[in-house]
């Protein structure tokens, strides 16, 4: 699936020690190169937002350059463009070796959502070789910093390769066994309805643990109690909404 | 002079202490997907909604198995996947530090094993989805044994379905019969 593109570049093995070098002591700033392949600036805002005094990447010595001379780490966003593609390449060798190339963003790791497109390479990788890779999309201020810290080993990669294999005694059972099946389906679709795909879901869920609590409160009350200590009126409408829709249905 | 630095004591350092620290929890943020392999039943309801193609699926008919596989480099972090899930296998955490060095650790993969087709022996529908359907029957009201004989329908593929249907239909309204199966 990652085939290469011509005009590929492939790194020496000298370079590749130079760089071993670079990453163990760099001792002072590390001065950062943003190419933008193509992307749809999702990733720009969130770099500008890491080098703000909120996150402030800054202390790390991290600091955007305006030419690819100056700098030690090339920051690559967007899916590899076909237009871009040479320009992509001619940063890299404008940038003084060893240096450290960074995938930014889904769209620079593998080609993100616009990885089938007609004009679309694929990530970076397939025209640069990559050290490091950031998914996100975008990748959240934190978790930039933490893919530079990655990138200076400063931290460790804490994500591994995971397989799972079907054990011989595996088997689902349907969840909330105490709530009856068309109940549920209408309290779910209420909840979607009112809080949309993803919290109507949370909100829901919430909500049909209440239901089956083994505790001997009533129902109602211990709902309510939850619902004042939330103080969210939002929260109160639609967990209304489910009550009702259960007491339609008769409480189990 | 005074004025700003009392303002400057008392705005404090608005930086955040991360990485010293422990992120800070921020309800709400949509991180790494997590999976749950033993609550899955390799349905492929993710694969067909996740709109970057970051969960494929795909069915190795002679070794009878289906791989499910996550792309987190490719994962838009959209959360249609958990929408989705009948069963909640995979649900996204706050988790934001995935960062790799190596493009391979940011796959994940899962494998099922189906079960044959009762007639024509091809590998069809994970044993697993088969049985949750028949527990979500029960589950619906339907009585053991009702739901347990619908079984063979449910591990039979689409074209030796619509094959028996035809063979159903020929004997009901007594029409030749459909020629055999080559």
């Amino acid at each position: 699936m990652r085939q290469l593109v011509p005009g590929a570049i492939r790194e020496s093995d000298e370079i590749a020690k130079l760089k071993e070098k670079l990453f163990r002591d760099i001792k002072r700033s590390a001065y950062v190169f943003r190419v933008d392949c193509g992307g749809c600036n999702g990733c720009e805002i969130e770099i500008f937002a890491s080098i703000s005094p909120v996150f402030d990447a800054e202390r790390f010595g991290i600091k955007l350059v305006a030419s690819p001379r100056h700098a030690d780490v090339l920051l690559y966003t967007g899916a590899m463009t076909r237009a871009m593609r040479l320009p992509a390449i001619r940063t890299y060798n404008a940038t003084p070796d060893p240096k450290i190339v960074i995938s930014y963003g889904a769209c620079g790791c593998s080609g993100g959502i616009f990885h089938d497109l007609y004009c679309v390479w694929g990530g970076t990788e397939p025209v640069i070789p990559v050290d490091v890779y950031i998914p996100g999309c975008p990748p959240t201020p934190e978790a930039t910093i933490y893919g530079f810290a990655l990138a200076l080993g400063l931290l460790d990669q804490k994500l591994k390769t995971r397989h799972h294999v079907e054990g011989r005694t595996e088997e689902v059972i349907p969840a909330h066994p105490r709530i009856p099946l068309r109940m549920r389906v209408e309290l779910e679709r209420e909840a979607r309805c009112m809080a949309g795909y993803r919290y109507g879901r949370i909100i829901v869920e919430r909500f049909m643990r209440f239901l089956e609590s083994e505790d001997t409160t009533p129902f109602a009350a211990r709902l309510d109690s939850y619902l004042t200590k939330e103080d969210d009126p939002r929260l109160t409408e639609i967990m209304d909404r489910l009550k009702e829709v259960a007491m339609r249905r008769g409480l189990p | 002079m005074l004025k700003l630095l009392q303002e400057l004591v008392k705005t404090g350092d608005a930086t955040t202490k991360y990485p010293f620290v422990p992120p800070p929890a921020k309800p709400g943020v949509r991180g790494k997907p997590e999976f749950a392999g033993p609550r899955c039943i390799a349905c492929a309801a993710c694969t067909i909604a996740c709109p970057a193609n970051a969960l494929t699926m795909e069915t190795d008919a002679k070794a009878g198995t289906r791989t499910w596989q996550l792309d987190l480099g490719r994962c838009i972090f959209c959360a249609r996947c958990e929408e989705v899930c009948p069963t909640g296998a995979i649900v996204l955490s706050d988790n934001f530090e995935l960062s790799v060095r190596n493009r391979d650790d940011l796959l994940m993969t899962a494998e099922f094993t189906l079960t044959n087709c009762r007639s024509c022996e091809t590998p069809f529908a994970p044993a697993k989805e088969v049985n949750y359907v028949i527990a979500l029957l029960i589950r619906a009201g339907m009585p053991w044994d009702e739901a347990e004989s619908r079984r063979a329908l449910f591990e039979s593929c689409p074209a030796c379905r619509r094959r028996a249907d035809v063979e159903r239909h020929c004997q009901t309204t007594m029409l030749p019969q459909a020629e055999p199966m080559r």
